[in-house]
């Protein structure tokens, strides 16, 4: 039973957000290449949210593109989710490995990409009058990943459902945390940067002159 | 045999070539001390075209104010009589007369210029009314009166608390008809009654910006009774507000009494237009009540609250001076509305004149404030912003002048260009938004102008275009709806062909599958056991069913469809039969 390829476990699992993950965790399934491919969508549709949508509903500031914030909500946002997410559930007797986290998660985000691009496409065909269409696909895509992510991660580590909840909210916390120290590493980091090279400058000073 | 005469040429040629760049470079260039920048969609400054050139400054020697110590002039006043202004504060124009009237307030009196700015009238006094003289006239408003007739002038003679309505006798003589003093009624609590600036209205109600009173300007009827305030301001919110309300919920009745008022900041000035709306500025440093245009009833129809979007002034962050650099905050102290709605309105802070359409739409920026001022075009303390024509005066109360701002050729074409357009002339404003283009190609307003007109002219590819150039996202909105629709008219047939055909197209294939048909032959792939279970039992009935539907389907439609789906049909019963029974056969082993 259940002898899909690699696209056929991300369409069963989305398509049985009950048991998909289940199904997939007992048969060991799962590839690590298409969860960064779809992490890879996530940021295409970030970009195409951004550039292709119609003209009528882009709020963009176009006058200057920077990609690094997109990237940062989409690629980055992904691995702090998932290795906040693998550290707070090993302490709580969590089963998943990174990896597992990692390739469920990337699954559990396909509708919303799916919806996003639909959307984006949508939008590009109605007015303003009819916004409600692109706002609902958009909305059903984030509901039935939100319900997928719930079920990945329950299917993951093999918790209950309200052990689940929490500990997804404490990922979020954790997220924080990890993202707020980055930055604080950064900047010290930065600062013994300019450090050093104040002491260089100041010897290269001394030896010139 | 030309050995001679090369030399020659090259000495010409040489002097020629050397006058030229002296002459290139010692060309006086008249230009404003500032640059013309407008706002774009985005309300960032761009540079562009100067819609006003400065065309003269008029201090009093233009004015010919010596004419007042002159004795054999009829104008004379004084041997001692100022020959400048000194701070003047308000002015007004009378355009069926075309006089501009100023408030000379420092030095008591009315001065009035004719059309060429040379002095035409001087008033030192109203005769009849019972007080000598004017003591610091902060404004004047000039009209002609529909009671009387004839021109009558408003004087707000701030310092003798009283604003005189006046007949004009001569270019002299100004003859008393009405005062309008400290309003003897409960609701007027202030103890003073210093009006600022004054206007009246058709019914020749007179309004007033009296000072340190901030429910709004005090009206008079004709007959200089009180009757109301009119279009008060309101508080601006800001998170001061907010915490203060909350203080005030818990504080004791001492603490309240102690605790500082929120009023809201009074007018600075006003004016009225043609078909009665009062436009009022306030000095405020954001936009809740910067400018508001109100009606009879002194209800704001410039109302932000309401959903609306207009904005005046510099915007926020908009410091677009390359000159000073200075962060500002503006400060808006006199509104102007011309004969054709051109809505001029003065910045005190940065000296610049902001004119808008009767739609508030900004049309150009002009005028500045340096630090020396001493330049055409730079204004030290600009007080008061008045219109005729293609002219704009400003005064100034420190300089002591007035500065004529004269439309440019690119002026003239922006101001056609708007007048249709706000007429709803798209078509008819086209080319003159053409001619605003060739000169500033950032000139926002002209692509939806543009936009506009070929939408009218239904040419919806075009609009788009147009309105994608100026980001104008809700017109393109409209466009595009128009262009959908029109895309839809004309190609109604296809897409229901296109629709009719994918239909089938999906049926048919779908049959085949079920029957395992395939046009290009393969070798058969090895079958799933699960895949039999299902449809094993009825596979004929199903298979059969399918295929009359599908042939009733492409029958009514497409030939070729049709064909595939009869070879379909014909195919479908042996093939399935045969498929079933190898995979009994499988099962059985």
């Amino acid at each position: 039973m259940y002898e899909f390829s690699t696209l056929g476990w991300i369409k069963h699992v989305v398509f049985h957000p009950v048991e998909g993950f289940e199904d997939m965790r007992w048969k060991k399934q799962g590839s690590i290449k298409a969860a960064l491919v779809i992490v890879f969508l996530l940021f295409v549709a970030m970009v195409a949210n951004r550039q292709l949508m119609g003209f009528q509903f882009n709020t963009a500031y176009v006058k200057v593109f920077n990609i690094v914030p997109l990237l940062v909500q989409s690629v980055v946002y992904f691995f702090t989710w998932v290795i906040g997410n693998w550290a707070l559930c090993t302490l709580f007797d969590g089963e998943g490995t990174l990896k597992k986290i990692c390739i469920y998660s990337a699954y559990a985000l396909v509708p919303y990409i799916v919806c996003e691009f639909i959307s984006i496409l949508i939008s590009n065909f109605i007015v303003q009058d009819e916004r409600i269409w692109m706002t609902s696909v958009h909305y059903l895509g984030l509901i039935w990943s939100v319900v997928l992510m719930i079920q990945a991660m329950k299917a993951a580590h093999q918790y209950s459902f309200g052990k689940t909840i929490v500990s997804m909210v404490f990922t979020v916390v954790a997220m924080l945390l990890i993202l707020f120290l980055a930055i604080l590493l950064l900047s010290l980091f930065q600062q013994v940067y300019v450090f050093g090279y104040s002491i260089y400058t100041e010897i290269a000073y001394r030896i010139r002159g | 045999m030309n050995g001679n005469k090369n030399p020659m040429k090259k000495f010409f040629g040489l002097a020629m070539a050397a006058v030229t760049a002296l002459s290139m470079t010692t060309t006086a260039f008249a230009d404003e001390p500032y640059n013309s920048y407008n706002y774009d969609t985005w309300d960032d400054p761009v540079p562009s075209q100067s819609v006003y050139r400065v065309e003269a400054t008029i201090t009093g020697a233009e004015m010919q104010l010596d004419r007042l110590r002159d004795r054999s002039d009829p104008l004379f006043y004084d041997e001692e009589a100022a020959v400048t202004l000194s701070d003047a504060a308000d002015m007004s124009w009378d355009d069926d007369r075309k006089e501009l009237w100023i408030a000379d307030t420092k030095n008591n009196r009315i001065i009035v210029l004719d059309e060429e700015l040379k002095l035409k009238a001087r008033y030192y006094t109203v005769e009849g009314s019972g007080v000598d003289g004017f003591a610091a006239p902060g404004g004047i408003f000039v009209n002609t009166s529909p009671s009387l007739g004839c021109q009558v002038a408003y004087i707000a003679d701030t310092d003798n608390s009283r604003i005189v309505k006046a007949k004009v006798k001569s270019a002299t003589e100004l003859e008393f008809v009405q005062d309008y003093t400290k309003p003897d009624s409960s609701l007027y609590t202030i103890q003073t009654f210093l009006p600022k600036k004054v206007l009246a209205d058709g019914a020749e109600n007179v309004y007033s910006v009296v000072s340190n009173i901030s429910t709004g300007s005090v009206q008079f009827s004709r007959d200089g009774t009180f009757s109301q305030y009119y279009g008060a301001n309101r508080v601006q919110v800001t998170a001061a507000i907010v915490a203060q309300r909350l203080w005030r919920a818990i504080a004791s009745e001492d603490q309240l009494e102690g605790m500082q008022r929120n009023v809201p900041v009074e007018y600075a000035n006003f004016d009225i237009d043609i078909d009665g709306f009062i436009y009022t500025v306030t000095e405020v440093t954001t936009d809740t009540d910067a400018v508001k245009k109100l009606n009879a009833a002194g209800y704001n129809i410039w109302n932000n609250a309401v959903g609306n979007e207009y904005k005046f002034g510099d915007l926020a962050g908009g410091q677009y001076d390359a000159l000073t650099k200075k962060s500002h905050n503006t400060r808006l102290t006199d509104v102007d509305v011309s004969s054709t709605k051109l809505i001029n309105v003065l910045d005190y802070e940065t000296g610049r004149v902001f004119q808008y359409d009767s739609e508030c739409n900004l049309i150009a920026i002009f005028g500045t404030k340096t630090s020396t001022s001493d330049q055409r075009g730079s204004l030290s303390n600009p007080n008061a912003v008045e219109s005729y024509g293609d002219k704009v005066f400003i005064l100034d109360g420190s300089k002591n002048d007035i500065t004529v701002f004269v439309e440019t050729q690119f002026g003239k074409y922006v101001h056609e260009a708007f007048e249709l357009y706000d007429q709803g002339l798209y078509t008819e404003a086209k080319s003159s938004w053409e001619e605003v283009i060739k000169r500033d190609g950032g000139y926002t307003t002209a692509y939806i102008g543009l936009g506009k007109a070929a939408l009218k002219n239904e040419e919806y590819s075009k609009a788009l275009k147009y309105f994608k150039t100026a980001y104008d996202q809700d017109d393109y909105d409209k466009a595009f709806k128009y262009t959908r629709e029109a895309f839809l008219r004309e190609n109604f047939t296809l897409i229901v062909i296109v629709i009719v055909l994918l239909i089938v197209l999906v049926i048919v294939r779908k049959v085949m599958k079920q029957k395992g048909i395939r046009l290009i032959k393969r070798k058969p792939k090895r079958l799933n056991i699960e895949d039999g279970f299902g449809i094993l039992g009825d596979a004929e009935k199903k298979a059969e069913k399918a295929a009359e539907e599908a042939v009733d389907e492409a029958e009514e439609t497409v030939g070729e469809a049709a064909e595939e789906a009869e070879e379909a049909a014909e195919e479908v019963s042996v093939s399935e039969l045969e498929e079933a029974a190898d995979d009994e056969e499988k099962e059985g082993e």
